[in-house]
C-alpha cells in the first residue's frame, strides 16, 4: 500500500471550482477510501503541466466566466498534450461544466467569440438566449449504472450539440440537458481509438453518487 | 405629495393592516408593491422628506447586521431613522418600510434612512433615493442560480457607485479584494478593514472567490486571510493591493458567545469597544457600521459608547429558548456564511448540539450543490447530535455523511415541531442548541417558536429577552 491506488488529477482547482465540484472530488475521494484505496488528488493550476501519465482520473469542473476566461488559452496552450496523453494510458476523464465544454471542438461567448477548445471529443457548444437553471433528472445510456437515473443542478446558458457517433450521458426525463432541443445530457464519450470508455463504468460506479448525490 | 402619492400610501398602508390583520406576515414588502403600483415615483417621493439622507447597506454577508448596528448608533445620537429591518430588502421591502412609517398625512417621522439592499436592486435603489453613503461589506458565491456571477453582481455595485448621486461617500471593506476594488477612481471612499495579525489564518477556505488580480489576473498572495478570501492581500506582479484601512480595528478578542472587544482606530484616535455579539465577520459588521458613521458624522467614541448594548438583528445570533433549552439561531445561507457560523458556535460556544436546515425555495436558491463547499469537516470531533431538516434534508444528510459524521450522532426530522423537540431532547442539562437554518427555514422555524411565545413576530423587530 505504499503506491496510492486512485490517482486523480483535479485540473484548474483554484480557476474551476463552483458549486458542487469540490463535492465530486470529496465524494471520489471518500468512496474510495471508504474501500480501502487510497486516493492521490493532485491539483494542477495554470502554466506547463506536470507529467499526467500515472493519472486514473482527470476531474474538470467549472467556474465562474472571468475565472474561465484565465484557463481557456491555458488550457490549449499547455494542457492539451498532457490530457491526451493520460488517457492514452487509460484515464477517465470526467468533467462537468465548463470543463465539459472545453473539452469540445469550440465555446462560443455570449459576446460572440469563438474559442477553439482542446478538440478532445466531437462537441462545441453556442450562447443560448434563455438560461436554463433548475433540477434536472436523466435517464442514463446504457452504461452499466444502478440506478440508472442521475439527478442534478443544472445552470448554463450555453447550448452543447454533440457529434453524431456520440451518445450521451443520458436522455433528460426533468430539464433542459445538452441544448434543451434534443433531450441530451452530457456525453459519455471516448475517442473512437481509445479504450477509456471501457473502463467507464467501474469508474462510473465511484463517480455517479459524487457527481449528483440524492 | 400629490393625490396619487397619497393615494399609494394610503393603499400602501392599508395593505400593511390588513396583512397583519389576516397574519399573512409583517406587511414587509407587500404594501411596496401595492404602493409602487399605485404611484411608482412614490418612494423618491418620501425619500425627500428625510432631512439627513439615507446610508444604504449592500454586499454578500453582514448586510443585517451591520444595517442595525448602524441603526443603533444614529438612534442613540437621537437621530429619528427608518429601515428596512425585517430583512426584506428588495426595492418592495425598502418601499414598504417607508410606507409602514409615513403617516396618514404624507409626513415621515425619521430623519435618516437605513437600508440594506440585495446587490443586484442597489442601483435601482440608489437612483431612487440617492442616498449620501453606500456601504458594501464582502462579496462571496451566494445562490448562483439566481444571482448569477460574482463578476455579474460586482458590476451592479459599481455601476451603481460610479452612476451614483454627487458627493456620495462609499464605504468599503478594504479586506476583501472584489470589494476594494469597487474603490478605483471614486472621489470619496472610507475603506474598513481588520489589522489583527494574531487572528489571520494561513489557508484560502473553499469558500474563497477574490483569488486573482483584477487588473492582471495573477494569483494574489494572501499574507493571511481572517476569513473566505478576505484577510491581506497583494498581487506579485504589483498590480493591486489591500488599501490601507480609514478605520481599522486593530485588535479583536472575542469572549463566548456573549460578547467581542475592539480597539478600533480612525487614525486620529483609538477606542475600546464592546459589543454583544460573537464571530470575527461581525467584527467586520462592527467596523464597517463604525466607518460609516463616522461618515455621517458620528464620532468612533459615541459609536463605541452606542454599541454597548447592541441586540442582535433576527435570526442572526438571535437567542431563544426551545422547550426549555436555550439556543443560538445562526442564519446561515451561503458557503462562507456558513463556515463562519459554524467557526463561530464551535469554536466560541463550544457547540455540540445542532439543528441544522437546508431549503431550496426561491430566497434561498434553488440549487443546493453549495454545501459541498461548506466545511461540514469541523463538526466531525465536536457533534454530539444533528437534527437534520428542511425541505432538502436528504442531500444535506449526505453531505454531512461524507463529512465522516458517524451516522448515529444524526436524524433527520421531516416537520419543523419535531426538529424542534428533537433537538431539545438530545441536548444534555447545560448545553446550548445551535441552529442554523437557511433563509426559509428560519422564517418557518421562527415561526413555530413565536407560535410557542418563545420569540416576537419579526415585524416587531427585537427578539424577547430569553437569555439563560
Amino acid at each position: 500500500m505504499s503506491r496510492p491506488l486512485l490517482r486523480i488529477a483535479h485540473l484548474y482547482a483554484d480557476e474551476m471550482n463552483i458549486y458542487g465540484d469540490r463535492g465530486n472530488i470529496l465524494t471520489l475521494q471518500k468512496r474510495a477510501e471508504w474501500r480501502g484505496i487510497p486516493v492521490d488528488v493532485r491539483a494542477v493550476g495554470r502554466g506547463p503541466a506536470p507529467d499526467l501519465s500515472d493519472i486514473d482520473l482527470i476531474f474538470w469542473g467549472g467556474g465562474q466566466d472571468r475565472d474561465q476566461e484565465l484557463v481557456f488559452t491555458d488550457a490549449v496552450a499547455h494542457k492539451l498534450d498532457a490530457i491526451r496523453e493520460a488517457i492514452n494510458g487509460g484515464a477517465v476523464v470526467l468533467a462537468v461544466c465548463g470543463g465539459y465544454q472545453l473539452l469540445g471542438e469550440y465555446y462560443v461567448t455570449a459576446e460572440g467569440k469563438k474559442l477553439p477548445g482542446l478538440a478532445l471529443v466531437d462537441l462545441h457548444t453556442v450562447p443560448g438566449r434563455k438560461r436554463n437553471i433548475g433540477n434536472i433528472v436523466i435517464e442514463t445510456s446504457d452504461l452499466g449504472l444502478q440506478p440508472t437515473t442521475l439527478v442534478g443542478f443544472e445552470n448554463h446558458s450555453g447550448k452543447t450539440y454533440l457529434g453524431p457517433r456520440l451518445r450521451p450521458l443520458g436522455r433528460v426525463i426533468q430539464g433542459a440537458g445538452n441544448s434543451s432541443e434534443d433531450a441530451t445530457e452530457g456525453v459519455a464519450a471516448a475517442p473512437p481509438e481509445e479504450p477509456a470508455l471501457r473502463r467507464l463504468p467501474t469508474h462510473a460506479s465511484v463517480t455517479t453518487a459524487g457527481a449528483d448525490p440524492f | 405629495m400629490n393625490a396619487r402619492t397619497l393615494a399609494a400610501l394610503w393603499a400602501g398602508k392599508l395593505t400593511s393592516r390588513l396583512s397583519r390583520g389576516l397574519r399573512r406576515g409583517g406587511g414587509t414588502t407587500l404594501p411596496g408593491d401595492v404602493s409602487r403600483w399605485v404611484d411608482p415615483r412614490i418612494l423618491t417621493t418620501l425619500a425627500r422628506s428625510l432631512d439627513q439622507g439615507a446610508v444604504v447597506v449592500t454586499g454578500t454577508n453582514g448586510k443585517t447586521t451591520t444595517a442595525a448596528l448602524l441603526r443603533h448608533i444614529l438612534e442613540a445620537q437621537g437621530r429619528r431613522t427608518v429601515a428596512n429591518q425585517a430583512g426584506a430588502n428588495l426595492i418592495f421591502g425598502v418601499t414598504a418600510a417607508m410606507v409602514n412609517r409615513a403617516t396618514w398625512g404624507g409626513g415621515l417621522d425619521a430623519n435618516v434612512g437605513l437600508f440594506e439592499i440585495d446587490e443586484a436592486s442597489l442601483p435601482r435603489l440608489v437612483q431612487e433615493i440617492a442616498p449620501g453613503t453606500i456601504v458594501v461589506t464582502n462579496l462571496f458565491r451566494d445562490q448562483l442560480d439566481r444571482y448569477g456571477e460574482l463578476e455579474t453582481t460586482a458590476a451592479h455595485i459599481r455601476r451603481a457607485l460610479t452612476k451614483g448621486p454627487e458627493g456620495v461617500t462609499a464605504v468599503l471593506n478594504a479586506d476583501d479584494p472584489m470589494v476594494a476594488a469597487l474603490g478605483d477612481g471614486l472621489p470619496r471612499v472610507v475603506y474598513a478593514g481588520l489589522d489583527d495579525q494574531s487572528l489571520l489564518q494561513p489557508e484560502l477556505s473553499h469558500g474563497a472567490d477574490a483569488k486573482f488580480c483584477p487588473r492582471c489576473g495573477s494569483a494574489f498572495v494572501f499574507d493571511g486571510v481572517y476569513f473566505g478570501h478576505v484577510g491581506h492581500y497583494h498581487c506579485p506582479r504589483g498590480d493591486f493591493a489591500r488599501p490601507s484601512p480609514d478605520v481599522r480595528a486593530t485588535s479583536v478578542a472575542i469572549e463566548g458567545m456573549e460578547r467581542m472587544r475592539l480597539r478600533i482606530s480612525d487614525g486620529t484616535q483609538e477606542v475600546g469597544f464592546e459589543v454583544p455579539l460573537s464571530g470575527l465577520y461581525n467584527a467586520y459588521n462592527v467596523v464597517l457600521a463604525v466607518a460609516a458613521a463616522r461618515a455621517i458624522g458620528v464620532p468612533i467614541a459615541s459609536s463605541a459608547a452606542a454599541l454597548r448594548d447592541f441586540t442582535p438583528a433576527f435570526g442572526r445570533m438571535e437567542r431563544t429558548v426551545i422547550e426549555g433549552r436555550p439556543a443560538v439561531l445562526l442564519l446561515a445561507k451561503n458557503p462562507t456564511g456558513f463556515n463562519e457560523v459554524l467557526r463561530t458556535a464551535i469554536q466560541f460556544g463550544k457547540a455540540s448540539s445542532f439543528l441544522i436546515a437546508l431549503n431550496d425555495r426561491i430566497a434561498d436558491g434553488r440549487d443546493v450543490s453549495w454545501i459541498w463547499d461548506v466545511n461540514f469537516e469541523q463538526l466531525k470531533d465536536v457533534a454530539n447530535h444533528i437534527v437534520v431538516s428542511g425541505d432538502r434534508a436528504l442531500d444535506l444528510r449526505v453531505r454531512l455523511k461524507y463529512a465522516e459524521i458517524p451516522a448515529d450522532r444524526m436524524e433527520v426530522v421531516g416537520d419543523w415541531k419535531t426538529a424542534l423537540k428533537r433537538a431539545s431532547e438530545a441536548t444534555p442539562d447545560g448545553q446550548t442548541i445551535f441552529v442554523l437554518p437557511t433563509y426559509t427555514a428560519m422564517l418557518e422555524l421562527r415561526a413555530v417558536l413565536t407560535r410557542d411565545g418563545a420569540l416576537q413576530p419579526y415585524w416587531q423587530g427585537r427578539p424577547v429577552d430569553a437569555k439563560p
